[in-house]
C-alpha cells in the first residue's frame, strides 16, 4: 500500500532546503544587502548607496590585494593543473610499493593548512632551517628574506600552496586516468608513439574535462587564498601589508566590535566578480579546444 | 526571466529597507537603571579565561558573596581566552549580556555607544574615593558622561634584560639604557661585538611609542586622529635609521606585538618589554634564562593595562549586580588575587600593602616592585577608539616607513587618513 501526498517530496527535501537557505542563500543575499549600508556588528545599517563601492575604487590596499591574488592564480593555475597530472601518471602504474608514494603525495592534503604554514614559517624565517643550512654550506652570506620581502613572501606562499595541493588534484586525476581506454595507448604504441607523445595525444585529451574541473577549482581557491599568507606573515599581511589577499582584507575590516561589515561585504562582492571572470574564460577556452 | 526580475526586486527592496540589520546608533547612553533596593535574587558574572587556573579563587569570592547576601545566587560564566570579543559581541547583539561582565575599556566602548552598559558613577557615589583615578578614567569615554565599569586589576610593562648576553657582548646589565637614544647606542655595541648574531632591539614602534614622545594622538572630542606630527615622524626616522644599520632583525617588519618577547625567551634578543609576571612564566618556558634576567623601569611613560567589571544596563537585578561587581573588585579580594598572579589592585586602600612594594630579593619579585611603583605614572598609551583594523593599518604603515619604502611623513599621513575614515564610517 502506498501513501502519496503532494507534500511528501517537499518534506523529504525540507531539511536540506532549510540548511541551504539559512547557511548559503540567506548569507549571500544579506551580503549584497549589507554592501549598500554602513552596517557594524552593533548598530549602523543605514543605507549608504554606492558609498562602499566608491571607497573600494580608492582603496590602495585592495589594488595590492587583487594583484597578489591574480599573481597567485596565474602561477598556481598551470602548476597545479599539470604537476598533479604528471604525478598521477607516475603513481598510476601498479608497481610494488606504489601505495607508499601515493600516500606520501597525499599526506600534505590531510595536514591542517595552518599547521603546515607554521612549519614552513619556521623553515623559511631568517633563523630557520633553510637559511641556516644555506649559510652553513656557505652558499649565502646573509639570510634570504623569504618572509620579509614582498615578492619572496608571496612566492613562498605559492610554493606552499602548490606543495600542499598536489596530492588532492593527483587523486582527482587518478580517477580520471582510469577512464582513459588502455587500447588507445596500445594502438598509439603500435604506431610508434613514445611515452611523451602518448601523454600529449592520448592522456591529455582523455582527461581534458578533468583538467578543466581542476583549473576551475585551482583558480577559485587561489583567488580566495588566506591561511597560507596569513600564517606566513604572522597575520600582518607581509611588510607594510603589501602581501594581503582579498580575503585577508575582508577579514581585517569585518573583525571585532567595530567591524565594518558594509565595506567588507562590498569587498566580498568585488571578489565574487573577480572570481567569475577566470571561470568564464576557462570554460570558453575549453569549448574552443573541444 | 520573470523569476529573475522578481529576484532582483526582492534584493532591491531589502537593500532600500536595510533588511536584517541592526538599529541606528543612539546619540548617547540613557540615564542609568535604578540601583537602589535589596541585594537578592539571581545574578550572572562573566569572566575571561580564569578557569581552570583560578577556579578556586573565583569560586571562593563568589561563595563569600553568597554567604554575605543569603538571598543571592551567582551564576558564574567563564569564557575561553580566544574569541572572547566575538562571544561578548554575540551576547550584546542577542541581548544576552550577563549582569556583570569582565570588559577591558576598548571592549566596553562599543557597548557604551549602544547604550548597553550602566553608568556606575550615578549609582555609586563612593567610586572616586575607593578606586584609583587611572582605573576610573579608563572607563570614561569621550562624548559620554559617566563611568562604565569598576576597574578590577591593573598591570604595566617592565623592561627585561638578558644579563648574560649583555655582559658577553660588552654591555653592563646594571646600567641598561633609559632613553631611546641610549638604547640605539647600546644596540650598536651589541651588534658589533656579537657579529650581528644577537640584537638588543626587536620592537617595532606602536602608537603608544608616539604618545611617549609627547605626540597628541587624538583630538579631545575623540572625532579625529592627530598623530601625523613632525615629532612622530622624527621617531619613525630614528627607527628607520636603526633598521637600516641592522640594529633590528628584519622580522620586525612582519612581527606581532608579542614578537620581541618570543625572541627574548629564545635568547636571540637581549631586551623585551612585558608584564610584571614575565619572569615567572619564563621560568617554565626557558628555566635556564629566567635567573639571568634583570628587570628595570619601562622607558618613558609606562603603559597602563586595565581590566574591569561592567554592569549591563538591561540587568533585572541592578542592586545585586552592582554589589557583586564591587565585591569582586574590593581591596581584600583584589589583594588575594594579586598573591596568586602578578596583577595590581585598582583600589586606593591597596597602595600601602607591603606585598607590592617590598622585594624578596628574587628578580621576579624585583619586577613586581618596579611594576607597582611604575603604576603611579602609568597611562593608557593608546586611545580606546583605535580598532583592530586601525591598529593593523598603522602597523603596516610604520613597517613601510621603517623599511624605507615610504617616508615617515607619508606613512603617518596615510595612517591618520585611514583611521579618520574608519572612525567616521
Amino acid at each position: 500500500m502506498t501513501h502519496r501526498r503532494w507534500f511528501t517530496p517537499w518534506l523529504l527535501v525540507a531539511p536540506a532546503a532549510v540548511w541551504l537557505f539559512v547557511f548559503n542563500i540567506w548569507p549571500s543575499i544579506n551580503t549584497v544587502v549589507l554592501a549598500f549600508t554602513n552596517a557594524k556588528p552593533l548598530g549602523g545599517g543605514r543605507f549608504t548607496g554606492l558609498a562602499n563601492f566608491t571607497r573600494v575604487l580608492n582603496d590602495d590596499q585592495l589594488a595590492d590585494a587583487l594583484l597578489n591574488s591574480i599573481v597567485f592564480m596565474v602561477v598556481c593555475l598551470p602548476l597545479l593543473t599539470m604537476l598533479p597530472l604528471l604525478i598521477a601518471v607516475l603513481v598510476e602504474k601498479k608497481l610494488p610499493g606504489i601505495m607508499f608514494f601515493r600516500t606520501a603525495f597525499y599526506t600534505p592534503v590531510v595536514a591542517s593548512a595552518v599547521v603546515v604554514a607554521l612549519i614552513w614559517g619556521w623553515m623559511l624565517n631568517d633563523r630557520g632551517l633553510v637559511n641556516g643550512f644555506a649559510q652553513w654550506l656557505g652558499v649565502i652570506a646573509a639570510p634570504i628574506p623569504f618572509l620579509t620581502d614582498r615578492w619572496l613572501l608571496l612566492f613562498s606562499a605559492i610554493s606552499l600552496t602548490v606543495w600542499k595541493g598536489l596530492g588532492y588534484y593527483m587523486i582527482i586525476y587518478l580517477s580520471a586516468l582510469g577512464n582513459v581506454r588502455r587500447e588507445l595507448h596500445e594502438a598509439a604504441a603500435v604506431d610508434g608513439a613514445g611515452p611523451v607523445r602518448r601523454f600529449w595525444s592520448v592522456t591529455v585529451p582523455g582527461v581534458r574535462n578533468t583538467m578543466l574541473l581542476v583549473s576551475v577549482l585551482v583558480s577559485v581557491s587561489a583567488l580566495r587564498v588566506f591561511s597560507e599568507l596569513y600564517v606566513l606573515s604572522n597575520g600582518t599581511g607581509g611588510p607594510g601589508g603589501r602581501d594581503m589577499s582579498v580575503v585577508m582584507l575582508i577579514q581585517m575590516y569585518s573583525r571585532g566590535f567595530t567591524g565594518h561589515l558594509g565595506y567588507a561585504s562590498a569587498l566580498s562582492i568585488v571578489l565574487l566578480v573577480v572570481t567569475i571572470g577566470p571561470m568564464l574564460l576557462l570554460l570558453r577556452l575549453n569549448r574552443k579546444a573541444a | 526571466m520573470r523569476r529573475y526580475w522578481a529576484g532582483l526586486a526582492v534584493v532591491a527592496t531589502m537593500v532600500a529597507g536595510g533588511c536584517g540589520l541592526g538599529a541606528e546608533e543612539p546619540e548617547a547612553a540613557a540615564p542609568s537603571a535604578n540601583a537602589s533596593g535589596e541585594v537578592k535574587g539571581k545574578v550572572s558574572l562573566q569572566t575571561w579565561a580564569l578557569k581552570p587556573k583560578f577556579t578556586d579563587y573565583m569560586q571562593g569570592v563568589i561563595d563569600a558573596f553568597e554567604k554575605k547576601h543569603p538571598g543571592v545566587e551567582v551564576e558564574w560564566l567563564d569564557q575561553p581566552g580566544d574569541g572572547y570579543s566575538e562571544k561578548v559581541l554575540s551576547q550584546a547583539a542577542g541581548g544576552t549580556l550577563p549582569d556583570v561582565t569582565n570588559l577591558p575599556p576598548d571592549f566596553a566602548l562599543p557597548l557604551v555607544k549602544q547604550g548597553l552598559l550602566l553608568d556606575v558613577s550615578q549609582t555609586d557615589q563612593k567610586l572616586a574615593d575607593e578606586y584609583v583615578a587611572g582605573g576610573i578614567d579608563a572607563y570614561r569615554f569621550a562624548g559620554f558622561q559617566g563611568v562604565y565599569g569598576y576597574p578590577w586589576y591593573l598591570n604595566t610593562d617592565v623592561n627585561y634584560w638578558n644579563s648574560e648576553l649583555m655582559t658577553k657582548y660588552g654591555l653592563d646589565p646594571k646600567k641598561p639604557p633609559t632613553t631611546f637614544d641610549e638604547l640605539v647606542a647600546q644596540a650598536r655595541i651589541l651588534k658589533e661585538k656579537s657579529g650581528g648574531k644577537v640584537y638588543l632591539m626587536s620592537r617595532r614602534p606602536e602608537l603608544g611609542d608616539l604618545f611617549k614622545e609627547g605626540v597628541k594622538l587624538m583630538a579631545d572630542d575623540g572625532k579625529s586622529f592627530t598623530f601625523n606630527t613632525p615629532e612622530a615622524a622624527a621617531l619613525l626616522d630614528k627607527y628607520r635609521d636603526a633598521f637600516k644599520e641592522g640594529l633590528l632583525p628584519r622580522d620586525v617588519l612582519t612581527d606581532t606585538y608579542a614578537g620581541n618577547a618570543k625572541l627574548f625567551n629564545e635568547g636571540t634578543v637581549a631586551w623585551t618589554t612585558a608584564g610584571a609576571n614575565h619572569i615567572t612564566s619564563l621560568a617554565t618556558d626557558n628555566p635556564t634564562l629566567a635567573p639571568k634576567v634583570v628587570p628595570s623601569t619601562a622607558m618613558g611613560t609606562p603603559p597602563l593595562y586595565v581590566q574591569g567589571l561592567s554592569v549591563s544596563k538591561k540587568t533585572q537585578n541592578a542592586p545585586a549586580a552592582i554589589a557583586l561587581a564591587r565585591w569582586v573588585t574590593s581591596p581584600e579580594n583584589q589583594a588575594a588575587f594579586a598573591h596568586l598572579v602578578s596583577i595590581f589592585p585598582s583600589t586606593k586602600a591597596s597602595a600601602n600593602d607591603p606585598f607590592f612594594s617590598k622585594s624578596d630579593g628574587t628578580n621576579a619579585s624585583e619586577a613586581k616592585v618596579i611594576a607597582f611603583a611604575s603604576l603611579a605614572q602609568a597611562k593608557m598609551l593608546q586611545p580606546v577608539e583605535v580598532t583592530d583594523a586601525m591598529s593593523k593599518f598603522i602597523r603596516q604603515q610604520f613597517a613601510l616607513a621603517i623599511s624605507g619604502e615610504i617616508t615617515s611623513k607619508e606613512a603617518l599621513d596615510a595612517a591618520v587618513a585611514k583611521c579618520d575614515e574608519l572612525l567616521q564610517n
